[in-house]
């Protein structure tokens, strides 16, 4: 009999691995088909625009600025005298080879531009979306496993008071009162200017300047995490494994976290995800509150200055930090829940 | 993983431990006076964009401020102070009518920053250098050649007449060193450190695009003696906290609010009111009935409170527009040609009666049509004091008090533009700067051929004057030229300046600085002139 069900079951786990295997790769599909949509759209329409294309994509304010050969040098670039289907070759590959385009306010390519900028961005949404989510995660646990007592009541209350204000009049708050009132905190850059630091000093001086746009962001930031895993922790305690464990007779503090803490764990990661995209939002904003070096601040002067091609390279990069962000986070997922791995 | 999340108070712990110090710990102010005491003599201006270009004539952003930052390391032939023109690479000057050329009397001993000596050679190499090359900030069309007579001799020869040699060329142009750039092909990619060479009284020691500082150090070479400053420093600071990094002493100067100045000034900072530069101007499509028609926009342009608009829209901050266009602290202002449109909505009734237009309920009407105009505005302003959907509701208002209908619309600014140049709208709200420069502005924002110029061609006096203006070489007959200038221009009212805001300047007292006469350069409306750091 038990032979039997096994013969039955045997080919099951290969025919499981071929669907998750099929399905990772249909998930990555989604990932490039959504980058590749993102992409045509960014070709099509300054091309759709009436008028001269390299108008279009550099504003005529730039051409009067650009001389003739240089005008010259980026209509054969982007081949704009050539078909469309050709130019969206064109666009593609010189997309591979890391081309996206001239900024004329900086008279550099926008890549270069860009790469100088970046990382100050990643270390800040990064540090944001890390401590936001660990913070939320563990004051969502304390909360929903203490629901009802004062702990709770406070934490709630609090974190929803900070959730309605927007991150940058967030930072305007905490920059008026740490920055001009108390003077704890520098006022504006990343880092002292000129101080000649080196070493543990300058990661001092680092953490220094970005205490308060972090503290900005992560404040508003840590509410939809700390919601979350509050709810999901109390409809887990709720379940049948707690009790088990309970009767086990098991320490409070492993019930909370690694029993029900680790299962409220999977949607906090899914929802981290998700809140991304806008946690680089607010990062930009919050970047001009504090003179911040980061792709805010680029985006912002570029505006000014309406820096085309510079504008459409940033929202490029950063689309792409968000789809590899969730892209990561799923492969993450995968291997915090090995049920997702199996059964999806 | 288990362990990792079994541990949240120790991960909190650690977080915390890493963000307090952040916090609480050696302060910016604090370790920017230790700074100060082993830099005695640093000088800190804040800035809100920051990054302004490699400061090298060709690589420095097309603005204002990237001049500046040029500035403190080339020196021009002349320069100016607040008073007008001082020698700088030429220690004297003479304009040879004859030869309609200029002969410039170089300084002697003068070095650049590698030691190599400073000659007549390098200033004709210059000038052809920069005109091949195309330089973008100033046009050298009308310089014919430059030669070197000798060792200390230089003459440049011109094409025709023109006013503003020594402003916009000779006060202008940045002087090269011939043995690097001679072999320079590209100049917009020349960013390696010897295109950092001077003879101006600092050297660059770091720039950063990123952080958008500059720091600079006293060439304790220069010509004219040693700066007080030994290093100069640009930082970013925004707008607002400008005035807070000037308390905490972690700025020297920096442009503040118009509504902290006074404050400013009495906490014993030097307060520095800058020129009117920047003007805010109602535009009139002039090529389309009814504003074709000079009396209607005169009747126009009685019945907007110009003095209603600083004081409300401005808060007090700035000048009723004057009619004849220059601001009235400008050297070239002519009182007789500003107050010709008093406001007067009843004058605006006469006006407007005259032309046939009859009052039917609130609205003044023609042929049985309301007389109805459209207002295009910019959503937000593009600057301190420019003009946005504050002022425009406010012209709307005072418009259709004296019986003209408007259709108010806001844009986005380089749609509004858009439309301005192409000759798409009824009236619009813009402004521009350069009003305290050399009054070439005044041929560029009447006739010139740009969006924020009025474009106007229609009156033959109006035109020759301009065109006498500009070859005229002696400053009275000049001034004369730009006084009828401003009579034919508040007659015809091509379009209505509004009001001059006022920007200010904050400081503390360690260096004297000041504004320039006509700007720095070709009218840069900044304090921070290199000769106030001597």
């Amino acid at each position: 009999m038990q032979e039997c069900v096994r013969a039955k079951n045997e080919p099951a786990p290969n025919k499981i691995l071929k669907i998750t295997a099929g399905l990772k790769k249909a998930a990555f599909l989604n990932y490039v088909v959504a980058l590749f949509l993102i992409l045509t759209i960014n070709f099509l329409v300054p091309r759709l625009m009436p008028g001269d294309p390299l108008q279009a994509i550099y504003g005529s304010e730039a051409l009067l600025v650009i001389t003739p050969e240089l005008q010259e040098e980026l209509t054969h670039r982007f081949s704009l005298d050539r078909p469309l289907g050709e130019q969206y070759l064109s666009y593609l590959t010189s997309l591979c080879r890391g081309d996206l385009g001239h900024s004329y306010y900086y008279n550099t390519p926008v890549l270069k531009v860009i790469s100088g900028f970046l990382p100050w961005t990643l270390l800040l949404a990064g540090l944001a979306l890390l401590i936001s989510t660990l913070l939320g995660f563990f004051l969502g646990v304390e909360s929903g496993f203490r629901r009802g007592r004062t702990l709770d009541r406070v934490l709630l209350g609090g974190v929803m008071l900070f959730s309605g204000f927007p991150d940058f009049f967030m930072g305007i708050v905490l920059l008026l009162f740490f920055g001009v009132f108390l003077s704890l905190v520098p006022l504006s850059g990343a880092l002292t200017p000129y101080a000649g630091h080196s070493g543990l000093l300058l990661v001092m001086d680092l953490l220094h300047h970005l205490a308060l746009p972090l503290g900005a962001l992560v404040l508003v930031r840590l509410t939809g995490t700390y919601l979350l895993t509050r709810n999901t922790m109390i409809t887990t305690l709720g379940e049948a494994f707690i009790l088990t464990a309970r009767a086990k007779g098991c320490p409070e503090r492993v019930i909370r976290y690694r029993h029900a803490g680790r299962n409220t764990l999977l949607p906090v990661v899914t929802a981290a995800g998700l809140q991304f995209a806008h946690l680089v939002t607010g990062t930009l904003f919050v970047e001009i509150v504090f003179s911040y070096p980061g792709l805010g601040s680029l985006l912002y002067k570029s505006l000014l200055t309406r820096d085309y091609p510079l504008m459409v390279g940033i929202l490029l990069v950063i689309t792409i930090v968000v789809l590899t962000i969730n892209l990561l986070l799923d492969v993450f997922y995968s291997k915090l829940d090995p049920r997702v791995a199996k059964c999806t | 993983m288990r362990r990792l999340f079994s541990q949240p108070l120790l991960l909190s712990v650690l977080i915390l431990s890493l963000l307090i110090p952040a916090l609480t710990g050696c302060g910016a102010a604090q370790r920017e006076k230790e700074a100060a005491g082993l830099q005695d003599t640093a000088y800190t201006i804040a800035d809100p964009t920051g990054d302004w270009g490699f400061p090298s004539p060709f690589t420095h952003y097309l603005r204002g401020p990237g001049y500046v930052r040029m500035s403190y390391i080339f020196d021009t032939l002349l320069w100016k102070d607040s008073q007008g023109y001082i020698p700088a690479l030429a220690k004297s000057w003479e304009f040879l009518k004859d030869e309609n050329a200029y002969l410039f009397k170089l300084q002697d001993r003068v070095t650049w920053h590698d030691g190599q000596p400073f000659t007549a050679k390098d200033v004709a190499f210059s000038f052809n250098y920069l005109r091949e090359h195309n330089y973008e900030w100033i046009n050298l069309d009308v310089v014919q050649r430059a030669e070197a007579a000798d060792d200390q001799t230089v003459k440049l020869y011109l094409n025709r007449p023109y006013a503003p040699f020594l402003e916009y060329i000779a006060g202008t142009i940045p002087i090269l060193p011939e043995h690097i750039w001679k072999d320079v092909g590209e100049p917009g990619q020349f960013v390696q450190k010897e295109a950092l060479i001077g003879t101006g009284p600092f050297k660059l020691k770091d720039y950063s695009k990123e952080q958008g500082t500059y720091l600079y150090e006293a060439n304790s070479q220069y010509y004219q003696g040693t700066p007080k400053t030994g290093q100069l420093k640009f930082v970013k600071v925004g707008s607002e906290m400008t005035a807070a990094a000037l308390r905490q002493k972690q700025v020297n100067a920096a442009q503040v609010p118009p509504e902290l100045a006074g404050e400013l000034k009495k906490e014993g900072f030097l307060g520095l009111t800058g020129g009117h530069d920047y003007v805010a101007k109602l535009m009139f499509n002039h090529r389309k009935a009814p504003l074709d028609n000079v009396e209607f926009r005169r009747a126009l342009a009685c019945a907007i409170d110009r003095q209603a608009l600083v004081t409300i829209c401005q808060r007090g901050f700035g000048l009723e527009g004057s009619s004849g266009l220059v601001p009235p602290d400008s050297p070239w202002y002519n009182p007789a040609a500003a107050a010709v449109y008093p406001f007067a909505p009843d004058k605006t009734g006469e006006l407007l009666a005259g032309l046939g237009y009859a009052k039917n309920g609130a609205y003044f009407e023609k042929d049985g049509k309301v007389l109805e105009l459209e207002l295009l505005i910019s959503s937000a302003g593009s600057g301190p004091g420019s003009p946005s959907e504050r002022e425009g509701e406010m012209i709307k208002n005072m418009l259709e008090d004296a019986g003209i209908k408007i259709d108010l619309r806001s844009l986005e600014t380089k749609t509004l533009d858009n439309r301005v140049n192409e000759w798409k709208f009824d009236l619009a709200l813009s402004g521009h700067g350069g009003m305290g420069a050399d009054p070439e502005f005044l041929n560029k924002i009447i006739v010139g051929t740009g969006f924020n110029s009025a474009r106007f061609d229609k009156n033959e006096e109006l035109n020759s004057l301009l065109g006498q203006q500009m070859k005229e070489m002696d400053p009275d007959k000049r001034k004369e030229l730009i006084n009828r200038v401003q009579e034919v221009y508040a007659r015809e009212m091509p379009c209505l300046p509004l009001y001059y805001p006022t920007w200010y300047y904050a400081a503390d007292k360690t260096v004297p600085l000041y504004f320039t006469l006509q700007g720095i350069g070709n009218g840069i409306p900044q304090p921070y002139n290199k000769m106030a750091f001597l």
